[in-house]
């Protein structure tokens, strides 16, 4: 097998994919439906994953969760993808100044750790599943704009760019029909792996309460609810923590599949 | 032969003495620790310049108020003075002090030390007036009242064991708010010594002396040997702060700690269930419920507030979360004098909630917005956003969407009481001095010299009847026909719904069983702890 990091990565995601997308027709219960005499119920056959303390279905829960950290990751990766590619290659192509202004404020983002940069950015905005998404889109623009102006900066000096440039062509198709296609590769696996981060640091922000607000099922907040209940009703926060880590998991092993698929010094070995 | 065993008697002898040795020096000197985990840190130990219970539950070993709550109730018996007497027109309040106490700093207790520790909460040429400070919360001027609105008391020493209080009008709660805690005496030469600010110094009368305070890891307090109430049976008290309650639980489980001061209910069993715990539980001198903005949006009818009570099953919400709470119906808890025993709760009927949003012209419903906090409170051992969305999936089904945004409790307490919010708020109560007033005074009165409502009014509700009624129960000195007063005022507060009334939390505190004479107090205060024993 070529790479089987691929395999499994793209199988796990796509069990956590199909469960997002067919929740409505698998979860037995509504995820937000309260039975007061139906509380913390262990897993049972009526509830595989148990009940939490306002007696709703612990995997009907999981399941819309799923919904959740999909969109809001995906959507959260895709904020700072675009807005890191706009930096990076303004950066890398023009150089200079503006690479300079570009480039050390870059730095005074990274400086701050992740988590803590969200929050300040979600205080600012005010506390909601939309507002951390664009938080932590935010947070991840640096990494992108860093992986794109070096890449930028390789392919503008190579031959073909040159060549290109003398024949008359614009900054727009320079930029567009030369470099683009060519750094697209380290993109795609950025991409891939950050989505992994995102929807952690997304569950970071619903568990402190800067995130899903209730009634929500948001893994994050699963695992904050549940937390107070470790002792008595493992099962509240095992679930939504295994949902996570099947999710992360699957999208990392997917992303370093893709490197070695697609990184041509990789290539031909193994 | 016979010289060996002769030389292994000494050492024998050393052998079989040694632990009995130790034994004895055991027996003499194993001070007896008692360790209560409380959720937070104290935030000062002035009483009079605190109103935390954190801060409280340490005060009450440490300080006595000039009368103290009888052991287990919210009554008032003696405290530092043995006797008093108070005028037949309610207005003149005599007390007469005990002989031969001394604070621990060897400061001597009597009529001019307390008056000068007093002087400070109504005097405002006194270098440390309470109410002039920045940043501290005060009682003050709820018990003696304040020079701003001529409402103060005017105090006389008459003799080295006597004191006089003159009030300006009478005002019936005030036997019962001199008892609380947070009017408990401070020694004058500390509060001087500490240029005003005591408060990580307390020195006080009761029967435990502070030691050291750590800050958000423990207090610690002394047993005082010359306590008026007799010397205390432990020996030291430590306050540990754990925050986490499963750490909380599994302290008192390993006899890490002796005592919880808070149990959230999904607990309850898990004391019970352990023969070598107990469980105290008390009918709570609290109240909890949704305050909805009387005065802004949809609940400016009286109907549709009528109809929040409808929809929320109350009762389900109270076993399945609180451990089996009694069910509000009105502005106070049942132990309370002045309780209108005819006033049923709303039933649940959701059927009665959606004719009642017709007739007040909301057929489809409307969104609003609930203001929550996370942390338990004294009257709400889950925390608001538990209660909240417990809420928010009952008005669901009627058609009322709510939007819920949580913020940290200083922050959710500075929304609640300062800004003009609309929808719901969760709010709640606990008792400060085990007088009706402080409920529907407090709670839900509107200031009408001020011309708004008073601090704690969270809901706005305004009812001049209503008032009317708050004021005359103040006035009145006779317990028999303020009583009257204030169940007529409970059964207009049930009517105009300016909450959803939820419940009233049972007081709930773990121990070992090892733990003997230990006792609950309405006031969730540490009273008489000098009355409790490690077996």
């Amino acid at each position: 097998m070529r790479s089987p990091n691929l395999v499994v990565g793209a199988a796990m995601l796509a069990l956590v994919v199909g469960a997002a997308i067919f929740a409505p027709q698998i979860a037995p219960h509504s995820p937000i439906d309260q039975a007061f005499t139906d509380q913390l119920r262990p897993p049972s056959p009526p509830h595989l994953f148990g009940t939490d303390e306002f007696g709703r279905d612990i995997f009907s829960r999981v399941l819309y969760g799923a919904r959740i950290a999909l969109v809001i990751g995906v959507l959260a990766d895709g904020i700072a993808l675009a807005l890191g590619v706009v930096l990076g290659v303004v950066s890398g192509y023009f150089g200079g100044r503006v690479d300079a202004v570009v480039m050390r404020s870059v730095d005074v983002l990274l400086a701050f750790p992740y988590l803590l940069l969200a929050m300040v950015v979600v205080t600012i905005l005010g506390p909601s599943l939309i507002n951390a998404m664009i938080a932590i889109g935010i947070v991840y623009t640096p990494q992108f704009a860093r992986l794109v102006r070096a890449a930028v900066l390789a392919i503008k000096e190579q031959e073909f760019v040159e060549a290109a440039g003398a024949v008359g062509a614009g900054v727009a198709r320079v930029l567009g029909r030369h470099i683009l296609p060519n750094i697209l590769s380290p993109i795609i696996v950025m991409a891939t792996l950050t989505v992994g981060f995102t929807i952690v640091e997304t569950a970071g922000l619903s568990f402190l309460g800067l995130g899903a607000s209730p009634p929500t099922p948001e893994w994050g907040s699963m695992l904050a609810t549940g937390r107070s209940f470790m002792l008595t009703a493992p099962w509240i926060a095992t679930f939504p923590g295994l949902a996570i880590l099947v999710t992360v998991v699957g999208f990392n092993l997917m992303g370093d599949g893709l490197r070695d698929l697609l990184d041509p010094r990789l290539r031909g070995r193994g | 032969m016979r010289r060996a065993v002769g030389r292994l008697v000494p050492l024998l002898l050393v052998v079989v003495m040694v632990p009995v040795g130790l034994w004895g020096v055991a027996q003499a000197q194993a001070p007896k620790t008692l360790v209560i985990a409380i959720g937070a840190d104290q935030t000062g130990l002035d009483p009079q310049t605190v109103e935390n219970n954190e801060s409280g539950f340490i005060m009450s070993t440490i300080y006595d108020s000039i009368v103290n709550y009888k052991p287990g109730s919210s009554l008032v018996g003696p405290g530092l003075a043995e006797k008093w007497e108070v005028s037949p027109d309610g207005l003149v309040y005599t007390f007469h002090f005990r002989h031969g106490v001394r604070f621990h700093d060897g400061t001597p207790m009597n009529a001019r030390t307390v008056a000068q520790d007093v002087d400070r909460a109504i005097n405002p040429q006194n270098p440390c007036y309470v109410l002039a400070r920045k940043g501290v919360d005060t009682y003050d001027d709820f018990t003696y009242g304040s020079v701003k609105d001529g409402s103060v008391v005017k105090m006389d020493v008459l003799s080295d064991d006597t004191l006089r209080f003159t009030l300006p009008t009478p005002n019936a709660p005030f036997l019962s708010s001199v008892a609380m805690i947070w009017q408990g005496i401070v020694s004058p030469a500390a509060t001087k010594q500490y240029n005003c600010d005591a408060g990580q110094h307390p020195v006080g009368t009761g029967p435990f002396k502070f030691v050291e305070a750590v800050r958000a890891d423990h207090v610690t307090v002394d047993a005082n040997p010359e306590y008026w109430g007799g010397r205390p049976k432990v020996d030291r008290i430590i306050f540990q702060v754990v925050p986490e309650s499963a750490t909380r639980m599994l302290k008192l489980e390993r006899n890490e700690a002796q005592i919880l001061a808070d149990v959230p209910p999904s607990d309850y069993p898990r004391v019970t269930g352990n023969g070598a715990l107990k469980l105290y539980q008390q009918p709570g001198l609290t109240i909890l419920g949704v305050a909805l903005s009387n005065e802004a949006g949809p609940f400016k009818d009286k109907r549709v507030r009528q109809a929040m009570n409808y929809a929320v099953d109350k009762d389900a919400i109270n076993k399945g979360l609180y451990g089996g709470a009694t069910t509000a119906s009105q502005g106070m808890p049942p132990v309370l004098w002045g309780y209108n025993k005819s006033v049923a709760p709303y039933p649940y009927d959701a059927a009665k909630a959606q004719a009642l949003l017709k007739e007040a012209g909301f057929p489809s419903g409307f969104t609003a917005d609930m203001m929550v906090y996370g942390n338990p409170r004294g009257y709400n051992p889950v925390g608001g956003a538990k209660l909240g969305e417990a809420v928010q999936g009952y008005l669901q089904k009627v058609g009322i969407n709510v939007k819920i945004t949580q913020y940290e409790w200083g922050a959710y307490l500075d929304k609640i009481r300062h800004t003009p919010w609309e929808g719901f708020a969760i709010s709640g109560w606990s008792g400060d001095n085990g007088d009706p007033d402080n409920f529907l005074g407090d709670l839900f009165e509107w200031d009408t010299a001020a011309g708004k409502a008073r601090t704690n009014n969270n809901s706005r509700h305004h009812n001049p009847e209503y008032d009317r009624l708050m004021v005359q129960g103040r006035q009145v000195a006779d317990q028999a026909r303020r009583a009257q007063i204030y169940e007529q005022a409970n059964k207009i507060l049930h009517d105009d719904a300016p909450w959803i009334f939820m419940n009233h939390t049972n007081q709930v505190r773990a121990a070992r069983a090892t733990v003997r004479g230990f006792l609950l107090n309405p006031l969730q205060m540490f009273f008489h702890m000098e009355q409790v024993s490690l077996q």
